[in-house]
């Protein structure tokens, strides 16, 4: 399991980083950095903790070219810059470090998203996490209502106790970036299950129709593809709770990656699998024979959604029989479906009808 | 093209000015309101060049066009030239009559052969306006310029003169003008802007025209200045002869009859290029003529038959009489470093090739083609490359597609040197101009409008030939661009990135600073080359370095070679490597064995060059192992190089091994055509 590490192992570990290049330049070869390599290749199903890990492949990232030359760089300069944030007991965001770079001369990022990228390198090959090196990611964390009860510490230290229902206005509890222990306990619920949502729209429907209360659930807007703290939080309440988590999505490719990093884990991600994925997490709707059973109104499938189906089938984390049908049920039919699409049959079809039939099927109505 | 001038001088006295031109305005270059402005233009900038070149002055010449009536589309031309001048008396003959000139006595490069030229704008100018056409002129012994308003009678069809006079020429600056000659005219006409504009025709006649300045003022009073960019006048071009297989049935039908030589043999060898005495016999013998017969009592039938064995067509001992190629003197190519001078002043570019062949004959006519490529800077990528298409130095501009030097373009697989050609056909498109100009003593046009080449197999291979070298050198200069940027990475790797890692590292660490050379190898892991070509003001000379550094961790040994202009008359100076001569501007240098770690330099200076005639360098290599920032030698390349040092030096020995003085200079024994007799019935 993923644990924290102190300023101190966590400069030990980063220094491992900083030995190898310093070392192979004194052996006159080019410095090195040795990451495991982060593609759908490299994953494999760890038994143990239930989730998709990074496997043995290593790729050496190493200074006979440009860039990787200034990769290793910017590493260097992330790891002098973590260790004064360390020493001097501050944080910085994501985006904050990727501005400070703009002092960092040649090392400077190019875009955030190879500052993003970088910080998660260093979280692989220290196992720390970047909680551990003092980054906050910009990403805003999901909105939740339902019957459940939390406590968090605020900006002064003091810890507030808030009910996900009646203290919180229609747009729900915001799910802060950090939701460790240290800033979010868990109390209590009085709900059956947790139900998250890909789009607002839909949240905001299963909201005004009173879905929560009618099916006693707890109600989490994922925003995409979920952030890291969203994922957390749901695996923490389904654990912690014992508290089933079905997913609600489009029906499309993509919603199918959502849904995968949710239970199974990321493959950007995986080296904390285990301390984000929910790997009880069921796949409610909408699938591929949703879209025929319900007659859904529907788009042709682009030619970007059918590479990502044929991805998908050689992808380890859809290997399983009835992903592989529905894969291959969705490249039959040439279609996709929006969630919002069975507001065809009307306002109420989704809350009266179709969660009713769908979670009937899994026992959880 | 003799058809224009008989027509013209048949019809005479029958044709109205008016009815005439109406008739022909088509290949008169009239037939719009658009192209009678650049029919008028060119004209009279075209006589001005030729004035200039045959005095020997670099031309200055400013063209003004204003708008007059925008309602009745008049407007008013002025070009005024620095060239001699034209005496008071002959001023009439130039601008009042047609074929007045010495065009027609011998075959010769010419600009305007046999066109109607500034006769034909003054009378478009009197017949659309009514108006005559002031002329200004000044011969620099005579201290005043004489000016004249030249029109015509339109029932009488002869030239008017009006408003004779004399008055002092002033400049702008208000200096007394030496000579010059201005013409100011109005006519009924369009101003355009664009590939068809007064504004193409005179950049494009500026860029093969490089020893003349051009100022133009447009009707919007924008001035458009095209400098002079070398002091280099054109070679005066020789005369010559009619070649007998470039010859037609009507001219030596016309040529015999005029004759007054005693012997066939004298007429053949006295009168076309290429007759040794003894082919003069043996022409005789195919055509089955006695040799001691007259020339001017030849029938038709023994003169088709002279033609025949002119052709080839009647042997001689089962043979085809055997010619010399007419001389090639007569051709005056723009050459290689002028157009490169030429296209670089009007096109912002990032790269320039130019070529000119060795020339060729067709048909009895000597021809020399020549090519420029640029590419690169602000020109589009996504539109057709623009065609700069000239004959005798001057510029073409309409009937691209119909043009053998446009078809020449489209026969080349233009794909694989870097620019884009749908299915390969048509003109490429990309950032980049081409440039073709033909010169020969005799320019088959496709019409008598004279805008476009008719197709000639060998012409067209021999541009063919010349836009595949082009094509070859613009592969090489975008190949060369992509190793320059991969060589740059290498070299900011190891110069900047790897020693912040190596200090950084050693800062977070607290340990010291390593030794960085065992990585630096292994990193480069290649022999690199850096050149560079610089001009050095105070020497005034092309300073050029080629370095080469060893990043292996062997022995390794190279022969390097370089281009320079040698052509273009550079010297190379301050060799201190020595080397050897490889062809033609190549130079070779065999450098000893270099040590891993270890650098080279070569450096020399070119001299007899001008500030930014020499600006890139390309080097090569002979050896195993790559050299980045080099090519391997191109075998191929050097193969072209010899090949055509091999046809200059042929050419050269077939004009110094003519059996006897075949080719004597002087005026052949045959007057020329006529047709001198004029519109206006004027004597010449």
């Amino acid at each position: 399991m993923t644990r924290r590490h102190t300023p101190e192992e966590t400069k030990q570990a980063m220094h491992l980083i900083v030995g190898e290049m310093y070392d192979r330049i004194v052996k006159g070869e080019p410095p090195t950095m040795t990451l495991p390599v982060r593609t759908k290749n490299n994953i494999g199903f760890d038994k143990k903790l239930g989730v998709y890990k990074y496997g043995k492949k290593q790729s050496i990232r190493d200074a006979t070219s440009l860039g990787s030359a200034k990769q290793l760089l910017r590493a260097l300069h992330v790891v002098e810059f973590i260790e004064e944030m360390l020493v001097a007991g501050k944080s910085s965001t994501l985006r904050e470090m990727y501005y400070i770079s703009e002092a960092w001369g040649l090392g400077k990022f190019g875009s955030q998203n190879e500052s993003n990228n970088l910080a998660e390198d260093l979280e692989i090959v220290t196992k720390c996490l970047r909680e551990d090196f003092k980054l906050r990611p910009e990403e805003d964390g999901a909105r939740m209502i339902g019957n459940l009860t939390l406590r968090e510490r605020n900006r002064r230290g003091e810890w507030m106790r808030i009910n996900a229902r009646d203290d919180v206005g229609d747009s729900g509890y915001g799910v802060p970036y950090n939701v460790e222990a240290e800033k979010i306990e868990l109390l209590e619920h009085d709900i059956d299950f947790i139900m998250a949502i890909e789009t607002g729209g839909m949240f905001d429907r299963l909201i005004e129709n009173g879905f929560d209360e009618d099916y006693r659930c707890g109600l989490l807007h994922l925003k995409g593809q979920p952030a890291r703290s969203t994922r957390r939080i749901m695996k923490r309440m389904s654990e912690e709770w014992d508290l089933p988590v079905v997913v609600f999505l489009d029906g499309d490719p993509w919603s199918f990656r959502i849904f995968a990093s949710i239970a199974y884990g990321a493959i950007k991600t995986a080296h904390i699998s285990e301390y984000l994925a929910t790997p009880s997490a069921t796949y409610l709707g909408i699938t591929a024979d949703d879209i025929v059973a319900y007659d859904l109104p529907n788009d042709d499938l682009s030619k970007k959604d059918i590479e990502a189906l044929n991805a998908e089938l050689t992808d380890p984390r859809f290997a399983d029989g009835w992903w592989q049908e529905q894969i291959n049920m969705m490249l039959e039919l040439g279609k996709k479906a929006e969630q919002q699409s069975l507001a065809k049959y009307g306002l109420d079809f989704v809350t009266e009808t179709y969660l009713p039939e769908k979670l009937a099927e899994l026992g959880l109505a | 093209m003799t058809g224009i001038a008989q027509k013209l001088a048949s019809n005479q006295k029958q044709v109205a000015i008016s009815e005439f031109f109406e008739k022909n305005k088509h290949f008169l270059g009239f037939d719009s309101l658009a192209r009678s402005l650049i029919t008028a233009v060119k004209e009279a900038v075209d006589n001005a060049l030729d004035a200039c070149e045959e005095a020997r002055i670099l031309p200055t010449i400013r063209v003004v066009i204003e708008k007059i009536d925008t309602k009745k589309d008049i407007i008013k031309l002025i070009v005024e030239d620095n060239g001699p001048g034209i005496p008071q008396k002959s001023i009439e003959k130039v601008f009042g009559q047609l074929l007045f000139g010495s065009r027609f006595h011998a075959i010769r490069q010419s600009r305007g052969q046999q066109g109607i030229g500034i006769t034909g704008v003054v009378m478009y100018c009197q017949l659309t306006t009514g108006r005559t056409t002031h002329v200004r002129s000044k011969i620099s012994v005579e201290p005043t310029a004489a000016v004249v308003d030249i029109g015509l009678d339109t029932r009488k069809n002869k030239a008017t003169k009006s408003n004779q006079g004399r008055e002092i020429w002033y400049n702008e600056d208000g200096s007394a003008k030496e000579h010059g000659t201005e013409v100011t005219a109005q006519m009924k006409a369009k101003y355009q802007k664009g590939r068809q504009s007064v504004w193409q025709y005179l950049r494009m006649t500026s860029i093969v025209n490089p020893h003349a300045e051009i100022t133009f003022t447009d009707p919007e009073g924008e001035v458009h200045h095209w400098p002079r960019v070398t002091e280099r006048l054109p070679t005066k071009v020789e005369g010559i002869k009619p070649h007998p297989h470039g010859i037609e049935l009507g001219q030596l039908q016309r040529m015999a009859s005029e004759s007054t030589d005693s012997r066939l043999t004298v007429f053949l060898r006295m009168n076309f290029s290429g007759v040794s005495a003894r082919a003069s016999k043996e022409l005789c013998v195919a055509a089955e003529i006695d040799e001691k017969t007259k020339p001017k009592s030849m029938n038709a039938d023994q003169i088709r038959a002279l033609l025949e064995a002119f052709q080839g067509e009647r042997h001689v001992k089962g043979k085809p009489v055997k010619l010399l190629n007419p001389p090639t003197n007569c051709l005056s190519p723009i050459e290689e470093m002028l157009i490169k001078k030429g296209l670089s002043k009007t096109i912002d570019s990032r790269f320039i090739s130019t070529l000119t062949r060795v020339p060729a004959v067709t048909q009895g006519n000597p021809y020399q083609v020549e090519v420029g490529l640029i590419f690169g800077g602000n020109m589009p990528a996504d539109k057709p490359v623009e065609v700069l298409r000239f004959a005798n130095r001057v510029p073409l501009m309409y009937q691209q597609g119909g043009c053998l030097l446009t078809k020449a373009i489209e026969s080349v697989d233009w794909r694989q040197y870097g620019l884009d050609q749908p299915g390969a056909k048509g003109v490429p498109k990309g950032p980049a101009a081409i440039l073709v100009h033909l010169a020969s003593t005799n320019v088959q046009f496709t019409s008598e409008a004279k805008e476009a080449l008719a197709d000639n197999g060998e012409v067209i291979e021999e541009a063919r030939k010349a836009m595949l070298e082009m094509g070859r050198g613009l592969r090489k200069h975008l190949d060369k661009k992509k190793k320059m940027a991969k060589t740059k990475e290498k070299f900011e790797l190891i110069n900047d990135i790897l020693p912040a890692i190596a200090e950084k590292s050693a800062h977070i660490l607290g340990r010291p600073v390593p030794d960085l050379a065992g990585s630096i190898t292994k990193i480069m892991s290649a022999v690199i080359s850096e050149t560079t070509t610089t001009w050095n003001k105070e020497t005034k000379q092309t300073d050029v370095l080629i370095t080469l550094f060893n990043y292996t961790s062997r022995v390794r040994a190279y022969t390097i070679l370089a281009t320079w202009p040698e052509k273009a008359g550079a010297e190379m100076v301050n060799n201190e490597t020595g080397g050897r001569k490889e062809a033609t501007g190549v130079w070779a240098w065999k450098l000893p064995s270099l040590e891993p770690g270890e650098r080279t330099i070569i450096g020399y200076s070119l001299g007899g060059l001008e500030r930014g005639d020499w600006t890139e360098t390309d080097v090569f290599f002979r050896g195993s192992q790559d050299v980045i920032g080099a090519s391997k030698m191109d075998e191929k390349f050097l193969e072209e190089i010899r090949r055509q040092e091999r046809a200059l030096s042929e050419l050269g020995d077939a004009d110094s091994t003519q059996e006897e003085p075949a080719e004597p200079m002087g005026e052949p024994t045959v007057a020329p055509p006529s047709g001198q007799t004029t519109l206006f019935g004027g004597d010449v």
